[in-house]
């Protein structure tokens, strides 16, 4: 029985997994993460690759409004930069792919610093407003400049590895899981350090962070500049996955549905960024699978769709009314009951 | 939830399911946009296709295998259709698969290559799609955009020579698609393009617009890249301004419940339709069964649906005939052997399908006061 963790030291207190138990569970996962692929039909790896990217997109933007506090419309935008980034590398380019994802990030990052200009002035819905204008722009640009295809887009050729293409879910999973955990890891690390300190510290009171001598302008930029280049990262792996990048691929809607998974998920928790992005991409998913199990569903699809659609958003609502700290309050809980069990239940 | 996770564990098994599907079974999957913005239109493709599939499954299928139709609501998203594509070919080994959009039918190309073993159709009309060499495995069901165009531009040309044209469009790939192309083609037939037009694809205010057409006084005006809105304000304020043109629309501006949505000014409406109208008076045998199958009005997504259904087994039919196993391939082969094929009267001249698509249409114009399109040309075929 484990009723609680004992730090003796500093370095203990902040390491990033505390206790045996948890790199335990953490090992079962990585093992079954690589068992995965090989056990998992073509439809449950290509879910697997979609959560996977849009995880990495929700973190991205958990970094900046979840721990930063700067909300923000605009991270479809900063996908579209970084797909677009790989699409024309790949495709006019010819550069390696690791090389392409990594400049989709840089570029959207410097499209998220620039846009992040105005939160030094500006706050909240304010804020959420002034980065829609990201979206618009950055479709207009897509559209009409002729190297981004126009409206027709562009065709991504596939990412290849020592000459063998990565053109299926089962090769992609290998170039997608493995880039989300590195960004994952590099989110979590991120609040352990001076850096991460100083979003918190903004998001909590700027003004207080100031006056602690936290540069407010650098560090909102920065916040920023990471949350895009999450974004471009998950951007560039979206363009690989589906090899088709328009300019309707990156909707307003999008960044709606991220924001609403870091709000499902957990504002200001990694897990949350995860959770909440397993929750938006899979439940629609596993709603279509608890349909399936009804009598003849198929004659009845066009009544149940609706039927589905409604359930998803009184799931949400549900989430928001009765759990608003997110599904990362509802983890913590759970584990919380069984450290405490059977002592408190 | 426990429900969803056993189905989950199930559907993990895929090969199993693969196996236990019966062998003989033709398969037609789609991603069909049954909630979202194109609902309106894929009510109407899921009842086409499911009707079309029960008639021959009532007739004793093809060669004696029956015809199974697997959809999924995809809420016209990419993701989601992609995502119904994969569950339904990890569970059913599908030859035929309708797509709902042409982001969808462009992603899905390259597996479609891979598989090798689908040929696919969808609600796109784009004209990128009609391209046999990058798109081996799809096809059209009726006249691609510029195609449309095309027809409406030689039915003009026909009726008004040197007419005076005017292009307005969404700011959208569907709308910008047969823009370009179709300028080229008016001054083939010696038509003028006086002005082109282009404005967000949801505007409501096109008061600046309508100004900019009034100058412009051209005698015809064609709409692309909307359903309805801002159509009836175009209309509307045009007429108000004294405009004389007369307005057009392509397919999916076309069906009769949408037209009839325009009010008493949109008496005259014409545009271009590939297929006859659910209460056409012209001999259509299959029209006639349908209208028995189904006695309240079909839109013209339901006659797609319908006609993709028919052209699916066709080729099938061809490729059983012939005793080819049903590859992508030879499927599409099979399709492309159709010549002067009937389609018991949906469309109203017997087909050939050369390429990608079927080039041929009608214009048809709007009667207010009956309540219904009437034929304003006869079938134009390029």
């Amino acid at each position: 029985m484990r009723i609680g963790t004992l730090k003796e030291t500093y370095i203990a207190d902040a390491a990033l997994f505390d206790s045996r138990t948890q790199k335990a569970w953490l090992a079962v996962a990585a093992a079954l993460l690589v068992l995965f692929p090989f056990m998992a039909s073509d439809y449950w790896l290509y879910l697997a690759c979609l959560v996977s990217i849009n995880v990495a997109s929700a973190t991205g933007l958990n970094i900046l409004t979840g721990y930063t506090g700067l909300v923000s419309l605009g991270q479809a935008a900063f996908m579209g930069l970084g797909a677009y980034t790989v699409a024309i590398l790949q495709a006019k380019v010819g550069t390696p792919f690791l090389l392409n994802i990594l400049a989709g990030g840089v570029v959207a990052m410097l499209g998220g610093i620039v846009v992040g200009v105005p939160s030094l002035r500006v706050k909240g819905l304010y804020l959420a407003i002034a980065t829609i204008a990201a979206s618009f722009i950055a479709h207009f640009l897509f559209a009409n400049l002729q190297f981004t295809g126009g409206t027709g887009g562009l065709s991504v050729p596939p990412a290849s590895l020592f000459g063998v293409p990565l053109d299926t879910s089962f090769r992609l999973y290998w170039l997608i899981v493995p880039v989300t955990i590195l960004m994952l890891l590099g989110a979590a690390n991120l609040f352990r350090t001076r850096i991460g300190r100083a979003f918190i510290a903004i998001r909590d009171r700027d003004i207080s962070a100031e006056v602690l001598g936290i540069p407010l302008l650098r560090y909102k930029l920065l916040s920023f500049g990471l949350s895009s280049f999450y974004a471009g990262v998950a951007g560039g792996l979206w363009a690989y996955f589906f090899r088709v990048v328009t300019p309707e691929s990156f909707p307003l809607l999008m960044s709606i549905f991220f924001l609403a998974a870091i709000i499902v998920g957990g504002m200001g928790s990694i897990l949350g960024g995860i959770l909440g992005a397993v929750f938006m991409t899979m439940v629609p998913e596993l709603l279509k699978l608890v349909f399936d199990l009804l009598p003849n569903s198929t004659e009845y699809t066009v009544f149940l769709s609706p039927v589905r659609t409604i359930i998803f958003g009184l799931l949400i609502i549900g989430f928001l009314v009765f759990e608003p700290h997110g599904l990362a309050e509802v983890w913590r809980r759970i584990r919380r009951f069984f450290h405490l069990w059977p002592f408190r239940n | 939830m426990l429900g969803a996770a056993a189905a989950g564990a199930a559907s993990l098994m895929h090969p199993l399911s693969v196996l236990a599907q019966g062998a003989e079974d033709i398969v037609i999957g789609g991603s069909i946009p049954m909630t979202g913005v194109f609902a309106f239109a894929g009510v109407g493709i899921n009842a086409g296709i499911q009707d079309y599939v029960k008639i021959v499954n009532d007739a004793g299928g093809i060669k004696g295998r029956k015809v199974r139709y697997v959809p999924e609501d995809t809420g016209y998203k990419v993701d989601v259709s992609v995502a119904a594509f994969k569950k339904i070919t990890s569970q059913n080994k599908v030859n035929l698969y309708y797509g709902d959009s042409t982001g969808f039918a462009k992603t899905i190309n390259p597996e479609l290559d891979r598989n090798g073993n689908i040929l696919m159709a969808g609600a796109s009309f784009a004209t990128e799609l009609n391209n046999p060499q990058k798109y081996p495995n799809q096809f059209l069901v009726g006249p691609d955009y510029t195609e449309m165009f095309g027809i409406l531009l030689k039915h003009i040309a026909k009726e008004k020579p040197g007419a005076k044209v005017a292009f307005v469009y969404s700011d959208s790939e569907f709308g910008r698609d047969p823009i370009d192309e179709s300028e080229a083609e008016a001054k083939k037939l010696g038509l003028n393009v006086v002005v082109k037009i282009m404005t967000p694809p949801g505007s409501v205010d096109v008061s600046g617009e309508v100004i900019k057409l009034r100058r412009a006084a051209p005698d015809y005006t064609i709409f692309h890249g909307y359903i309805l809105a801002p159509i009836p304000e175009f209309i509307t304020q045009g007429k108000q301004q004294g405009m004389t043109s007369k307005w057009m629309g392509t397919f999916w501006t076309m069906d009769s419940s949408t037209v009839m949505k325009m009010g008493p000014d949109g008496d005259g409406f014409m545009g271009v339709m590939p297929f006859r109208y659910y209460y056409d008076t012209d001999k259509a045998p299959m029209l006639e069964k349908i209208r028995a199958m189904r006695p309240e009005y079909q839109s013209t997504a339901y006659i797609q649906g319908f006609v993709a259904a028919m052209l699916f087994l066709e080729s099938a039919k061809r490729c059983l005939d012939a005793n080819k196993p049903m590859t992508g391939a030879n499927l599409k082969a099979a399709l492309n052997s159709i010549k002067d094929f009937d389609t018991g009267g949906l469309i109203g001249v017997p087909i050939t399908i050369r390429g990608n698509s079927i080039p041929v249409g009608r214009v048809y114009r709007a009667d207010m006061k009956a309540q219904k399109m009437v034929a304003a040309s006869d079938w134009i075929k390029l």
